[in-house]
């Protein structure tokens, strides 16, 4: 009977800690305001060391790319050179384009628009536990009026959002995670999607269309749609690569390589706010003129 | 004889481990690509522990990672928690070298628990490509071979008795 019943009472307890597990996993599936919280208390009382290694690695890692990626650098300058002619020639074309963009920008009013954006500039300090999420923690947070919510930019494209903050850090869900969920466009068909991270190791994203004949190409930019709550429109997230029947054919996805390099993110913006019309950041080329 | 009882040198291990995991290592390894610190250190405590010391070390690791990352909270404690519990019980049965045996054990938990956790995460609708596992695994096998131990020369632990030397 004692044997039986500590093996009663074993098998009671296995199953009280999967029950456990499995509510507080579910509980915690998306980031959740109150626990990020609590990961972001971590990370301040943390974020000096954190911001001492991180700046050791950076300087490190950098050192040794720099002299693995000498022959790669000349085989890159010479493609670089070969497509500065091209884009010369291009910039020719775009002088006169900007300039009807100019005067187009005056007669709808946008100019005042642009001066709207506030970006608060932050440094990454630290990535992920987990290898399956990818979120960083930056060394900005509510005392520097960082919300969650709030999109984060560099000069290539959209680099996250904002899920959480504590008053010296601020948790960044980057797009590369299976949950970032941003609505996009392809900037020349007009389609419009949700753009989520594909998988941990490739780096590229997954674009889910909405039409089912959408009229996309490889080649073509895919930017933010602003149909979302969190992001500004017409923010750039990157180029398509390819573009495939999704499961059962109904609709297409395209798979999209972002145009920021998140390996070698360390310094980001955090837009704090910004104008309701569409407008375009003063990082991307906007801003007060 | 078990090693002596230092939940507070674990936690100050583990919260070092974490800071390496988090600012250290992405800049030296691409995204996806990182390696688990805490499993190398989880590896390393508990093969000198008893089973319910594994356990708790286990634990008190994954739930420190859990918390930091502010996701899914639960799955790292739980399978970190099993780690050590296997690990301590079955560790008795292993020949205590200071660099061969680590260096294996080390090795194989990083493939155990990535495949574990990528199970668990597709199982819980995360539908992560099989890729996202074979691609950075030889680089996280790899890395559990080599600082599994080099970490145990480091920090000086070692079995509290040392192998008997074979009789000819």
């Amino acid at each position: 009977m004692g044997e039986w019943g500590q093996r009663i009472r074993r098998l009671v307890l296995a199953a009280v800690i999967i029950a456990l597990v499995v509510s507080s996993m579910s509980l915690t599936a998306s980031p959740r305001v109150r626990v990020i919280r609590v990961s972001n208390w971590i990370a301040s009382a943390v974020s000096p060391i954190s911001f001492s290694l991180a700046w050791i690695g950076n300087k490190v890692g950098r050192g040794v790319s720099t002299l693995g990626n000498l022959y790669a650098v000349e085989q890159e300058n010479r493609a670089l050179r070969a497509k500065l002619l091209r884009y010369n020639a291009m910039r020719l074309e775009l002088s006169e384009v900007l300039a009807d963009n100019g005067q187009l920008r005056s007669l709808l009013g946008l100019k005042r628009a642009l001066g709207g954006w506030k970006l608060e500039p932050a440094s990454v300090i630290a990535r992920s536990p987990s290898t399956w999420f990818d979120t960083v923690v930056v060394d900005r947070g509510t005392s520097s009026g960082v919300r969650p919510g709030q999109s984060v930019i560099v000069p290539q494209g959209v680099v996250g959002r904002v899920v959480g903050a504590s008053a010296s850090t601020a948790t960044v869900m980057l797009i590369l995670d299976p949950r970032s969920g941003a609505g996009a466009i392809d900037a020349r068909s007009q389609a419009a999607g949700v753009v989520s991270g594909d998988n941990p190791v490739s780096g590229l994203l997954t674009f889910q269309l909405f039409s089912h004949r959408p009229q996309i190409d490889p080649g073509d930019a895919v930017v933010t749609s602003g149909y979302s709550q969190y992001y500004p429109k017409g923010l750039l997230i990157g180029q398509v690569i390819r573009v495939a029947k999704a499961q059962y054919g109904l609709t297409e996805t395209a798979t999209v390589r972002p145009s920021v390099d998140f390996n070698n993110l360390s310094q980001v913006m955090i837009v704090l706010s910004h104008p309701a019309q569409a407008s375009v950041p003063p990082i991307f080329g906007g801003g007060r003129s | 004889m078990a090693p002596p009882y230092r939940p507070l040198y674990w936690i100050v291990l583990f919260v070092f481990g974490l800071l390496v995991q988090t600012a250290l290592l992405p800049q030296v390894f691409p995204i996806g690509y990182v390696p688990s610190v805490m499993v190398s250190l989880v590896v390393l405590l508990a093969l000198y522990e008893s089973p319910r010391r594994g356990l708790g070390l286990g634990i008190m690791a994954g739930a420190l990672t859990d918390l930091l990352g502010g996701r899914l909270i639960g799955l790292n404690t739980a399978t970190y928690g099993l780690l050590g519990y296997y690990i301590a019980k079955y560790q008795e049965r292993f020949k205590h070298d200071q660099i061969f045996v680590p260096g294996l054990i080390g090795a194989l938990s990083q493939l155990i628990m990535a495949l574990a956790q990528w199970g668990i995460l597709n199982a819980v609708g995360y539908r992560l490509p099989w890729q996202a596992v074979t691609a950075p695994l030889p680089y996280w096998v790899l890395f559990g071979l080599l600082f599994t131990p080099a970490m145990g020369g480091i920090l000086g632990i070692r079995p509290a008795s040392p192998a008997k030397p074979r009789r000819h």
